[in-house]
């Protein structure tokens, strides 16, 4: 997705403003775009607002003190407290999560999480996001696999989103293989810019290394190739489905900010939970987590942003 | 490593790693657990009442195998007061049905319970076999899942019960779930992930005395259950089940959806639970009010009754052959004709499929149409309308009086272009008589005088 931005050819003319950012995920991702090639963009297309920030940066800001307050006592940490640096905190989150679709989950719901307070804290207005067709695809049947088929129409829709900022999609319309098709074509190329994303598609030998993500990914790629209208009509199915409208008293999932119909933490208490079928059922009810989130952290964790 | 001790009992040797949860449990415990969670599921969602009689969908496969015996078991344990029947469907395929009814009948023995056979045969002059020879391997699967629908519910008529349980596990509604996603079907989503789903009444036909098949009831008490824990429950309750797969190939998407299941179950196993969990939250926000009768107000989940249509569960779940075939291309090339139109300004021009295709598809391409109308609607401004998708109205198919959403049912439709191309039997079975036995009867002569015309 970085690799997108360039899409916004400077023309000349100054009817908006934009800011280019980049989230350095290398402290915790393998598979991480490099900072180096921000600053190409930058070559080549100056006159935007530039700036890399770290993921651990999403542990910054006053809402955290709050949320670490109310946490509870974690049992992995000997130094928890305010003292525990920014860094091992989010080093305890993602070594805490058990698989690699785990931690990919989490890592792309901070880093989502910082690029809106980023925007907020730049005043902007909107966030454009490079997600292409396909991507969107892929997300929709991803986050359906993780259990958060709720919180699909805040995932794929143009226009105000639940963060108090409008989600924009310019790329919607456009598959994957069409943007790397124009990235080549354009001259002078713009291939070299665009964050190579082969290697995470190639089958992981593994299937502890395999993520839902990569999965989705390699699916859609096949499916991309030969049927490319049913990429794009699946993004028009899930673009169709209703945000719930707003209640005042609804919680909020502390992970991913997404507000939870009934208040409904965890995965008990719907139909496909028969824990309660079982005598033991003392799981703690109310972390502040939505079941996708859940599914994502089954442990509790000192810390979250 | 020592042998660890069941995560329950403590005491025995654990001997099962439960698929679902990674728990290691001892044989007992397993079966204990498995039951438990199906009587919760049954309890929870108050599917039974006293005095019920209840059909069994049973296919002799392991699901409804393991369905009946659960169900069998569950129903003296906590003295449900219901009456179970066996209903099984015979679509004439030799070489799997045949040897499957064998394990049925077997079944209704160890079971006690009676048993009810409906043929594909009698009730329309056509076995599957008969159809493969006649539209080939390629998309009989829909005459298939539209001929069974009827079925149990004529079957279900015969024997005078107004509630049928299917053996459709977790699996299957996670596939239906994907699978829906990708056809662009969000009200077919909606429908198929309720647990409980009704042919709403239609005016019931005053001079018949029979139980009405349009207000059959129908649930699947296994939707939570995991496919390898039914398996595993078979297994280890030495239950005598038939475990060949269906000769002829699903269809295309079923297939690729499927695939995609295990390959996520693979990754991380409590993902089959959260496609079906993510299916019943979807439902909710299907434009149009979709599934929830109560719209969500009583705050009660997924225990709505949702009216079905002719067509539900079409797939019957079998892995024989996975290719993402014709059916996909077929689609494809519909979308990329309706964006054509759409660019064009122009309505879809309606050509009349070839009739094979018909019923699948007819409802996705008005969606992706509507879709892109009020796609480049909304782009225009904020101001939206509450948006709806094609509501399904029902009435009754006025051939044969079957539930349908369109004037002439599926079954009817798909039946009339079969016959067309038997000109000599002059065969309208399903059609013309308001009394379904009576066309039953009907149909069994006609049937009889075709084999003897044949002979």
């Amino acid at each position: 997705m970085p690799g997108l931005f360039h899409e916004q050819e400077n023309t000349g003319r100054k009817g908006f403003a934009l800011c280019v950012l980049h989230v350095d995920t290398s402290t915790v991702e393998k598979d991480h775009s490099a900072v180096g090639q921000l600053e190409q963009l930058k070559e080549r297309y100056p006159g935007h607002v530039y700036s890399s920030v770290p993921l651990v940066d999403v542990f910054t800001g006053k809402d955290i003190e709050e949320a670490l307050e109310k946490l509870p006592v974690a049992h992995i940490s000997e130094q928890e407290g305010p003292s525990m640096s920014n860094q091992s905190k989010l080093d305890e989150l993602i070594a805490s999560l058990a698989s690699a679709s785990s931690r990919a989950d989490v890592i792309s719901i901070l880093r989502t999480k910082l690029i809106i307070r980023m925007a907020q804290k730049y005043d902007c207005e909107g966030i454009l996001w490079g997600d292409s067709t396909t991507r969107l695809a892929e997300k929709t049947l991803a986050e359906t696999a993780k259990g958060r088929g709720f919180s699909l129409p805040w995932q794929v829709s143009d226009g105000p989103s639940p963060y108090g900022i409008t989600f924009n999609y310019p790329l919607r319309e456009l598959l994957r293989k069409e943007l790397l098709a124009h990235a080549n074509m354009v001259s002078p190329s713009l291939t070299s810019l665009v964050v190579s994303q082969s290697a995470t598609t190639q089958a992981s030998t593994s299937v502890r290394n395999t993520t839902i993500d990569d999965l989705m990914k390699q699916y859609f790629e096949s499916v991309e190739e030969n049927y490319p209208s049913i990429v794009a009509n699946v993004v028009r199915t899930s673009t169709k489905l209703e945000a719930p409208s707003a209640q005042a008293t609804d919680k909020i999932c502390r992970l991913c900010s997404l507000s939870v119909p009934d208040g409904l933490f965890g995965i008990h208490g719907w139909g496909g939970d028969q824990q309660e079928a079982m005598s033991d059922s003392t799981d703690e009810p109310a972390r502040g987590l939505c079941y996708g989130c859940t599914r994502s952290m089954p442990q509790s964790v000192s810390s979250l942003p | 490593m020592p042998p660890s001790p069941c995560q329950l009992c403590q005491t025995n040797r654990a001997l099962i790693l439960r698929p679902k949860n990674g728990h290691k449990l001892c044989k007992p415990c397993f079966l204990e657990v498995f039951e438990a969670e199906i009587h919760h599921t049954i309890t929870s969602n108050n599917l039974f009442h006293r005095g019920e009689r209840i059909a069994i969908g049973a296919s002799g496969g392991k699901d409804s195998t393991v369905l009946a015996s659960v169900l069998k078991t569950l129903n003296e344990r906590y003295d449900y007061g219901v009456e179970l029947i066996l209903l099984s469907i015979d679509e004439g395929i030799k070489g799997y049905r045949d040897d499957s009814l064998e394990t049925v009948k077997r079944n209704a023995k160890q079971y006690e319970m009676p048993l009810m056979i409906v043929g594909y045969d009698e009730l329309y002059g056509w076995t599957m076999d008969q159809v493969v020879e006649q539209v080939g391997k390629k998309g009989n699967c829909t005459y298939c899942g539209v001929f069974r629908r009827q079925a149990l519910d004529r079957g279900a008529a015969r024997l005078g019960v107004q509630h049928v349980v299917t053996g459709h596990n977790a699996d299957d509604v996670a596939e239906t779930v994907l699978m829906n996603l990708l056809r662009g079907d969000l009200p077919r989503l909606s429908r198929t992930t309720s647990i409980v789903t009704s042919t709403p009444s239609v005016t019931a036909s005053p001079n018949s005395n029979t139980p009405s098949h349009t207000n059959i009831k129908r649930s699947k008490p296994l939707k939570y259950a995991y496919e390898k824990e039914i398996v595993l429950y078979a297994h280890h309750k030495s239950l005598d089940y038939f475990s060949t797969e269906c000769i002829y190939s699903p269809e295309a998407f079923r297939g690729s959806a499927r695939a995609l299941i295990k390959n996520l179950e693979r990754v991380r196993p409590s993902a089959i639970l959260d496609v079906v969990r993510s299916g019943e939250d979807m439902a909710k926000l299907v434009p149009g009010g979709g599934s929830d009768s109560c719209g969500g107000a009583c705050g009660v989940r997924s225990k709505a009754v949702v009216p079905e249509t002719e067509d539900e569960e079409g797939g019957c779940g079998s892995s024989a052959e996975r290719s993402m075939g014709g059916e996909m291309a077929a689609m494809e090339k519909r979308l990329v004709h309706d964006e054509q139109a759409a660019e064009n300004g122009l309505e879809t021009e309606v050509t009349l499929p070839r009739l094979r295709e018909l019923q699948p598809h007819r409802q996705t391409v008005r969606m992706g149409v509507d879709g892109r109308a009020r796609k480049q609607k909304a782009q225009k401004g904020p101001a939206q309308t509450p948006r709806k998708l094609p509501q399904q109205k029902m009435g009754q198919c006025e051939r044969c009086g079957y539930l349908s959403s369109q004037a002439v049912c599926k079954a009817c439709v798909l039946l009339e272009g079969l016959n067309k191309s038997r000109p000599r039997t002059a065969i309208n079975i399903v059609g013309q008589e308001d009394e379904r036995e009576q066309a039953v009867d009907e149909a069994v002569n006609a049937v009889r005088q075709v084999s003897i015309a044949a002979d």
